[in-house]
């Protein structure tokens, strides 16, 4: 099982893997996608799934086909969504909307493979949207990093959205 | 049950002229036409509440609301459905805070209080306090609707006694639901969860874009397009072989080309499985019912649901005050299917119209801002213009309604509001003109009709 006692990553590694997260927050914020299409491993997993609000003790069985996921995207899709937002033509996105990401509560975790990590952290991310709305989301994430040579790429990330109701009209940003 | 305001306007005609074309834009952001418009349309009309794969067993319920009143639908021990207010009828608190699940009973946080899913009270916390004859219990349940209706598969509720049958309220527009609901041999099904997002926009603004505004996707749409579609935008309208049909309030725009939207949904094994059953469905509907579905479409339920057949979004309007609404999203499809092409039918809804979708994420902040620049005085008093191809309408032997020719209209919009007038105006059902008249009757089954509709 994942949550079996490993030692803990050197150092090193936690430094290298919190820099990257923020790295990886600072590019999207700046909107260089491609300098963070660059940070993911060409197997990487980037998924949201749906929750629903149940009684702790919810007595039905769960659904056959899943909740539903939001994003389940790999590199090719993520790749589409970034050739999107560089059209030209997506107008709700000009002029440009404030984004601005914080990373917190960074626990960087051992893994089975060696040149792995798992990491959990929390994100904030706030936008001012072109009409002046600002709206506030957070979400837990569930990483695996994976070292290649010389830097760290993202193989996997698990999103967990804080929000029944989603506060926002769409969720046009990376998380 | 009949709910009144006290003194409402008498008339909300001149807030549009549909023969002009234009609407007056307070309609869609004054406090007191929304306040009517909860007792006008949403207490006395037909209201989507669930489609009945949500709740399969005795015992499942989801919560959602009619209009802005909370409510509980549960499936029963007779496998009947129940709707109910969620509301304790003691002090008032909320019974259920889940979004679904399965129980026997629901309790009220307050002081306790019980009811089965019938919505029944069986008991309380401490019931000792109650002497005899201070509280007979069954008076005290939780407030059912007046009716609930089913039509193959979806569930809708009135709070109003009055109301006519469900069969009647959708009228004509049967003939095109079947073109999602009945396509083929099993019926639908909701799968997955439902996804919920708060927009900062007027109700009416999601149901009118759905009902008509094909106009609208080849510019709002254009990097969404572009981006799954090899740089390529959306290809031109065929403006000879394309539809607008308004019935009642309910309309549908359409192609009959067959492919469009299943272009759009971008899954090409989705689009493999309806070629393989559209010689059947042809068979079931007729050839040119199977050749509107899956073309470019889309459509609104009076007065607050919409879909896009093909694509398989399906989607509730729920108003929260002139200035905001609740975007509730499923995705639908046919029960028959096999589990994999669900799960494309799902990934491909997620990739376009889900909200980290290609195509949704670019609808959002137009309808907001449609919205809110009417907080300034001078600009809410200026009109809309809603005029576009009001010469096109036509008579058509196959298709029912309202029809107009070019899917590029204003048609079904000016049809949803003039529904919008007409209940808004009228206190009885009985005196509400028929727009058109229906052709289809009260009959149940709109797929066998013998000829009548046939190519």
């Amino acid at each position: 099982m994942l949550d079996r006692p490993l030692a803990p990553p050197p150092v090193e590694v936690i430094v290298a893997v919190t820099q990257a997260l923020h790295r990886e927050a600072r590019l999207l914020d700046n909107e260089d996608l491609d300098g963070w299409l660059a940070m993911l491993g060409k197997d990487v997993s980037y998924r949201l799934e749906l929750k629903s609000r149940r009684f702790r003790a919810d007595r039905s069985p769960p659904l056959p086909l899943g909740p539903g996921v939001i994003f389940n995207e790999d590199l090719g899709r993520l790749k589409m969504r970034v050739d999107r937002l560089k059209s030209g033509f997506v107008w709700a996105e000009d002029p440009p909307n404030y984004i601005r990401r914080a990373v917190s509560n960074v626990e960087v975790l051992a893994n089975q493979a060696d040149n792995e990590v798992r990491v959990h952290s929390v994100l904030v991310m706030h936008r001012n949207r072109i009409d002046g709305t600002t709206r506030l989301l957070t979400a837990g994430r569930t990483d695996r990093w994976r070292s290649e040579g010389s830097c760290w790429l993202l193989a996997s990330r698990d999103i967990v959205l804080d929000h029944s109701v989603m506060p926002d009209s769409n969720l046009n940003a990376f998380f | 049950m009949r709910i009144e305001r006290i003194g409402r306007e008498p008339d909300y005609s001149r807030y549009m002229d549909l023969k002009e074309g234009w609407l007056d834009r307070r309609i869609f952001s004054d406090a007191d036409i929304y306040e009517e418009e909860l007792y006008r349309i949403f207490a006395r009309s037909w209201l989507f509440v669930a489609h009945e794969s949500q709740i399969p067993s005795s015992g499942d319920f989801l919560t959602t609301h009619m209009g802005e009143d909370a409510v509980i639908v549960a499936r029963q021990p007779d496998g009947s459905i129940r709707v109910m207010l969620n509301s304790c009828p003691h002090r008032g608190n909320k019974v259920c805070f889940a979004d679904a699940g399965n129980t026997r009973r629901f309790v009220c946080n307050y002081h306790g209080w019980a009811f089965d899913t019938a919505g029944d009270l069986k008991g309380m916390h401490e019931e000792y306090c109650y002497d005899a004859g201070d509280i007979d219990f069954k008076n005290h349940g939780l407030k059912n609707v007046a009716k609930v209706g089913n039509y193959k598969g979806l569930v809708f509720a009135t709070f109003n006694s009055d109301a006519p049958s469900l069969e009647a309220w959708l009228g004509d527009f049967r003939w095109y639901l079947d073109m999602i609901l009945d396509n083929e041999e099993g019926g639908t099904e909701f799968i997955g969860g439902c996804i919920k997002s708060v927009i900062s926009a007027n109700w009416k603004f999601g149901v009118e874009n759905f009902i008509g505004d094909a106009y609208h996707a080849g510019w709002t749409h254009d990097s969404g397009a572009r981006s799954m579609n090899n740089g390529q935008p959306f290809p031109p309208i065929d403006m000879q072989n394309s539809y607008h049909a308004s019935m009642n309030g309910h309309g549908w725009e359409f192609g009959t080309e067959g492919v469009g939207d299943l272009v759009l949904l971008g899954r090409p094994k989705v689009m493999d499985y309806y070629n393989k059953i559209r010689p059947k469905m042809a068979e079931r509907l007729g050839e040119m019912r199977s050749k509107i579905f899956g073309s470019v479409a889309s459509a609104s339920i009076f007065p607050n649901v919409s879909f896009l057949p093909g694509i398989s979004t399906f989607r509730q309007w729920q108003p929260k005050g002139p200035m905001q609404f609740e975007l509730k999203t499923w995705v639908i499809v046919n029960k028959a299917m096999p589990d994999d092409i669900k799960e494309e039918v799902t990934k491909g809804v997620m990739q376009t119209f889900g909200p980290g979708g290609t195509f949704e994420m670019d609808d959002g902040e137009n309808w907001e801002n449609c919205t809110t620049v009417n907080r300034g005085v001078v600009t809410r008093h200026e009109r809309l213009h809603y005029r576009c191809g009001i010469g096109r309408e036509i008579e058509h032997d196959t298709l029912p309604g309202i029809v107009y020719r070019g899917q590029y209209n204003d048609a079904n919009q000016r049809g949803f509001y003039q529904r919008w007038l007409d209940m808004m105006t009228h206190d009885e059902f009985g005196k509400m003109p028929a727009r058109p008249e229906p052709r289809l009757g009260n009959v149940a089954e709109t797929r066998d009709l013998p000829g009548l509709f046939a190519l």
